[in-house]
């Protein structure tokens, strides 16, 4: 090469810039220009940055949480199941059934559990329990803690219960203490700390008491039992699979009615609840994820705008074309990965905090220190999503010619297209990144291509939402507002405006905000009709028919009214249209859940003001009284039988078959709390069939049930009260342990938006000292100058408040209609505030991050241009 | 579009011979807007030889801009050829035409246009570095010194006034010792007594290092001291002066 004479200095032969973007990206040059280019704006692009550190964090917190359940779950399933093999019955095993089972395991353990009041005799106290007369040595895996330690070994030896210390602490009692159960008295020997694995479904409403399953023979209350539910423990020899004697026992007589129950599928039930509560959060953190790469992509896009001219000057002096593409980039990436490791770190913190914090309500135990693969793969992913946001705004870099220099000029038509071409590739990349994450959410590529075209559909939503109203609040912008509304407004559209950033990060925050709060609030007002409604709030199960006069009276007595009573007959559906159930089953027409379902059903000749009558008669006008027999059911299990007006079934009451044909349909609205049943029988059937009276009671709503549940149990020891208040108060718990979920996922995308609010503040701020100070010359009092931008900033709120906040009541009201069947309730009042909220906030962070614009020296401004 | 370009393929331009180091013919460029078109260059012919110095004057919006991006390859002719020490441009692409730029081309604008991130030093060291040349530094320090910003090197051109922004871009256009000079009004932006000694350094880098200058400018003192001048008007070279 033909060197030019002095380009010969002390260093040996000079190495041309590469031409690849490759080449570039590893060449020294390179790096040095993007520090150098980067040098006075790290504040600025580290603003915009913490806003994908709150996304990449929210991801692997999520992530990380999930895989620490799963292992969780994994490790402890043998623990959770507390045997190898779990039976369970509606009805006691024969001693033929038992028999056959102690044959197939190793150790076996049988338990009875059922619901019952407990009586405190010494503070007068009576409250509903789970009592588990257990006999052997379960669990046999796993541990019950108890105190003193050694009563759970005891338990099976000694005379007395195990309860749980809240109980002891409601009612003042102590170990030692006698409580009655039934008509038995027994001993306080201990309380327990960890409990043994539940059994039941429905465990968990009502604390559970352990005993003896042999003391439950003096309480008398094993032979009157509405619901009770027999368990088999088994613990396996090493050479046993669980499937071989699960096929050895089904085909026992009375066996297809059983529940089989593995570690392995308790983990896969318990996995799949998790499963699915965890994929909406990882949903709503992909979210903040995608915000916050958003935030990084519109830094990179300010930086490129103002480093137009510098780009056009490189260019100029000879760099490579691919050169500043390649600065730009490496930038972007050490923004990226600066992120990205910052993030990682918060989320294995916030794993920490919430495995601290959360022990308790985990339901397995959990690792402090999260899957550090799953962090890593997690953090990776945010990484990558971060750079391919980023690449878009570099993209226009190739398209600013070197002619800049000598004349500031938009781009051609040509130029536009050009882009728009060289941006697919970089599109279908992020498509990839974003079904990648999915698939990390939900392993199922189908719901993650579904979701990931969801995604870009809210966000599209969002921006046509939000586009719409920017141009509208642009057209309504009229000559006749007042001079400082107007130059506010117009603020807002001033060349390169963020507007659509701002409005889309905002908006978004609001959006999932306030229809997560709806859904809440809409969801717990369900929970809560009963206690302002008339309906009833006390249950009185198990009363037997020769108590019934007697409860009633006894309810009389304490000035209670009598609300409904109700007889109640267990049954089991036996054959639909000819076809018995079982072969039903086996062609698949109806489920497995069909076939063992004990249908709870009365008899009654009127229909109560929950139900609306849909077709057919009732009652049954001309029935002669033999069979078949009406039957009224419920529109929604005639459809899950597959049945209509006129066909014909057989149930099994108990053993005896009865033709039934289905004469009248009703619909039920189960939210009020009456009583209500999917089978009504004319009166004159099921009078002499084994079963039990419901008779439902209304306490007012300052008093409790205590005295009532005292009263009943010293007369009637075999009839529970079952007080609704409670039983919503644990549903609200848990709702409201979801709904914080929710939120504090929520929360990360409007952080992820606020950081964007602040980088958008600090990149207009340039601007506004400019105009400000322009105004300032012309004469605007620092007044005025503060209200303008109070103006503008609280219009960039507002726009974002009904973009984010009309798409929110358009969820909502779908929300509510198609997934929960519920009409939509409008608090205006709270939405209002919310809006306000948004709006607040965005005059507030503006006004904080504008601090001395109006304060600027006119002359130092105009120097620096 | 982008073949890999080889700098050492260009056509290096006889060092000694008096070949010529701009030639322009027959140049015209025609830019469509909204439908109609608007010619800002008809048919210009200019050929500068190497060392040669040479001043385009003509009034407002008469093409001189134009023209000089064109020599300079910042821009395509809508017709005729141009080839800067004896590279026809039409042939490349912009990534070699970026690799001539920094082989034999320098810059001074009227708007200086230094990088605002860089320090004065650093500026001046961005075509070197370009080169790939380590070990530049003490270079550049001369030539600012040269310039007389010895004390400023470590200054971003915010803390710079015009006259020292306009100086620092001097030395950015002669660090890397170009064969051409291309000037488009270097002190329109600067009084009498500042310009001054910029065109003195321009005039002295062209007699010292023999490189060729094309200057625009609108101030006729400082085109005669260029000894040619180009006279354009309305798109058209007019004529062409010789002075001294
Ligand atoms: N992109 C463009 N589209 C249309 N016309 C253009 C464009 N760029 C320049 N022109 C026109 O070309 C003509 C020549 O412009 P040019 O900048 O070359 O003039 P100039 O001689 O440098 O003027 P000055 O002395 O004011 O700098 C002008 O009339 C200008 O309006
Ligand atoms: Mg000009």
């Amino acid at each position: 090469m033909d060197k030019p004479a002095t380009s010969t200095p002390e260093s040996g032969a000079p190495q041309p810039l590469p031409q690849g973007t490759f080449a570039l990206m590893v060449h020294p040059w390179t790096w040095l220009m993007a520090l150098r280019d980067s040098r006075k704006e790290w504040k600025r692009l580290l603003i915009f940055a913490a806003s994908i550190v709150v996304g990449i964090s929210a991801l692997v917190t999520i992530h990380a949480l999930r895989s620490s359940l799963e292992q969780g779950i994994d490790l402890q399933a043998r623990a959770l199941l507390g045997a190898d093999l779990l039976i369970t019955s509606r009805e006691a095993f024969t001693d033929a059934d038992r028999e056959a089972i102690d044959a197939l395991a190793e150790e076996s353990s049988f338990e009875i559990s059922f619901s019952s009041m407990l009586n405190f005799v010494d503070s007068g106290g009576a409250r509903l329990v789970q009592v588990r007369g257990i006999e052997g040595a379960y669990p046999f895996y796993g541990e019950v803690l108890t105190e003193p330690d050694a009563a759970w070994r005891n338990h099976q030896a000694r005379d007395g219960l195990l309860l749980e210390p809240a109980l002891l602490e409601q009612f003042n009692a102590s170990a030692g203490d006698q409580v009655k159960l039934g008509n038995a008295s027994i001993e306080i020997i201990g309380t327990v700390q960890q409990p043994a694995p539940r059994s039941g479904r429905f465990a968990g409403f009502a604390p559970e008491v352990y005993l003896r399953a042999s003391l439950l023979e003096a309480t008398g209350l094993l032979t009157d039992r509405s619901i009770a539910s027999f368990h088999a423990h088994l613990r396996l020899s090493e050479e046993m699979a669980s499937a071989e004697v699960i096929e050895a026992l089904r085909t026992r007589d009375g066996a297809d009615l059983w529940r089989f129950e593995t570690p392995e599928s308790r983990r896969d039930q318990l996995g799949r609840v998790l499963d699915q509560f965890e994929q909406f959060l990882g949903l709503i953190a992909l979210f903040s994820l995608i915000l916050g790469a958003i935030g990084v992509a519109s830094a990179m896009h300010a930086q490129i705008r103002r480093r137009r001219a510098s780009i056009a000057i490189l260019r100029c002096l000879g760099a490579p074309a691919r050169a500043s593409f390649a600065i730009y980039l490496i930038q972007a990436g050490l923004l990226g990965l600066v992120a990205a490791v910052a993030g990682g770190g918060l989320g294995v913190g916030i794993h920490f905090g919430v495995v601290y914090y959360f022990a308790e309500t985990l339901p397995v135990l959990v690792e402090p220190m999260p899957n550090l693969w799953v962090v890593g793969q997690t953090t990776l992913a945010g990484f990558l999503a971060c750079c391919g946001f980023a690449v878009l705004p570099l993209l226009q870099i190739r398209d600013i010619a070197p002619l800049q220099v000598l004349r500031q000029g938009g781009s051609t038509a040509q130029a536009r297209r050009r882009a728009l071409l060289r941006s697919l590739p970089v599109v279908a990349f992020l498509f990839v990144v974003m079904t990648l994450l999915s698939i990390l959410n939900s392993t199922n590529l189908a719901r993650s291509l579904v979701l990931t075209v969801g995604f870009a559909g809210v966000f599209g939503v969002l921006a046509l939402v939000a586009w719409t109203f920017i141009a509208l609040t642009r057209k309504l912008t009229t000559e006749r507002l007042p001079y400082l509304l107007r130059q506010g407004i117009s603020n807002c559209f001033r060349p390169q405006n963020q507007t659509m950033l701002f409005v889309l990060s905002l908006g978004l925050g609001v959006f999932l905000m306030l229809s997560t709060m709806l859904i809440r609030d809409l969801v717990l007002a369900q929970v809560q009709v009963s206690e302002s409604e008339i309906g009833p709030n006390i249950y009185l199960v198990d009363v037997q028919s020769d108590q019934v006069d007697g409860v009633k009276a006894l309810l009389e007595g304490n000035d209670l009214p009598v609300l409904e009573s109700a007889p109640m007959v267990s049954m089991r559906v036996a054959e639909i249209k000819g076809v018995s159930i079982r072969e039903l089953r086996e062609q698949g027409l109806v489920g497995n859940r069909m076939v063992r379902r004990e249908f709870r059903s009365s008899y009654r000749d009127h229909l109560n003001e929950t139900e609306t009558h849909l077709g057919g008669t009732w009652p049954p006008s001309d029935w002669d009284g033999n069979e078949p027999i009406p039957l009224s059911l419920e529109v929604e299990i005639a459809g899950d039988l597959g049945v209509e007006l006129g066909d014909r079934m057989v149930i099994d009451v108990q053993g005896v078959p009865i033709e039934v044909e289905v004469q009248h349909l009703r619909a039920v609205d189960w939210s009020r709390f009456n009583l209500n049943f999917f089978m009504l029988f004319p009166p004159g059937v099921l009078e002499g069939a084994p079963g039990f009276t419901v008779v439902t009671t209304r306490i007012p709503p300052d008093e409790t049930s205590g005295q009532l549940q005292r009263a009943l149990v010293e007369a009637f020891p075999n009839v529970s009260a079952i007080d609704l208040t409670l039983l919503l108060e644990t549903i609200r718990t848990i709702l409201a342990r979801v709904t914080q979920a929710i939120q504090l996922l929520s929360g990360f995308t409007l952080g992820a938006g606020c950081c964007i609010l602040i980088g958008i503040f600090l990149n207009g701020r340039d601007q506004r000292i400019r105009e400000s100070v322009l105004l300032r010359t012309l004469g605007a009092s620092t007044r005025q100058l503060r209200s303008i931008l109070c103006v503008e900033f609280g219009v960039l709120g507002l726009l974002a408040a009904l973009t984010g906040g009309g798409l929110a009541l358009v969820t909502y009201s779908a929300l509510a209609h198609f997934a929960f069947e519920l009409s939509p309730v409008f608090h205006i009042g709270q939405i209002l505030l919310v809006l306000l909220a948004s709006t607040v906030l965005s005059i507030f962070m503006g006004a904080l991050f504008s601090r001395g614009v109006c304060a600027h020296s006119p002359l130092a401004t105009l120097r620096q241009d | 579009m982008s073949q890999p370009i080889d700098t050492e393929s260009f056509t290096p331009s006889g060092s000694g011979v008096n070949a010529s180091m701009l030639k322009v013919e027959n140049v015209s460029k025609v830019y469509h807007n909204a439908g109609h078109e608007l010619t800002v260059l008809s048919g210009a012919n200019l050929s500068v030889d190497a060392g040669e110095c040479c001043a385009i004057v003509g009034p407002s919006g008469s093409g001189k801009t134009t023209l000089l991006g064109l020599c300079a390859g910042l821009d395509q002719p809508s017709s005729g050829r141009i080839s800067l020490a004896g590279n026809p441009l039409q042939s490349l692409d912009q990534d070699a035409l970026a690799a001539l730029r920094n082989q034999y081309v320098g810059f001074v604008f009227q708007s200086f246009q230094l990088l605002p991130t860089l320090t004065a030093l650093e500026n001046v060291l961005v075509p070197l570095e370009l080169q790939g040349m380590r070990g530049g530094r003490k270079l550049a320090v001369e030539s600012l010194e040269r310039v007389g910003l010895g004390e400023r090197i470590n200054h971003y051109p915010t803390q710079l006034s015009g006259g020292e922004q306009q100086r620092v871009a001097l030395a950015r256009a002669f660090i890397h010792r170009p064969q051409i000079l291309f000037a488009d009004e270097p002190t329109g932006n600067l009084d009498s007594e500042t310009s001054a000694p910029i065109s003195d350094m321009l005039f002295e880098l062209n007699r010292t290092a023999g490189t060729a200058l094309v200057l625009v400018t609108h101030d006729n003192e400082l085109a005669k001291r260029a000894g040619r001048v180009v006279k354009m008007r309305s798109g058209r070279i007019e004529g062409e002066e010789r002075h001294g």
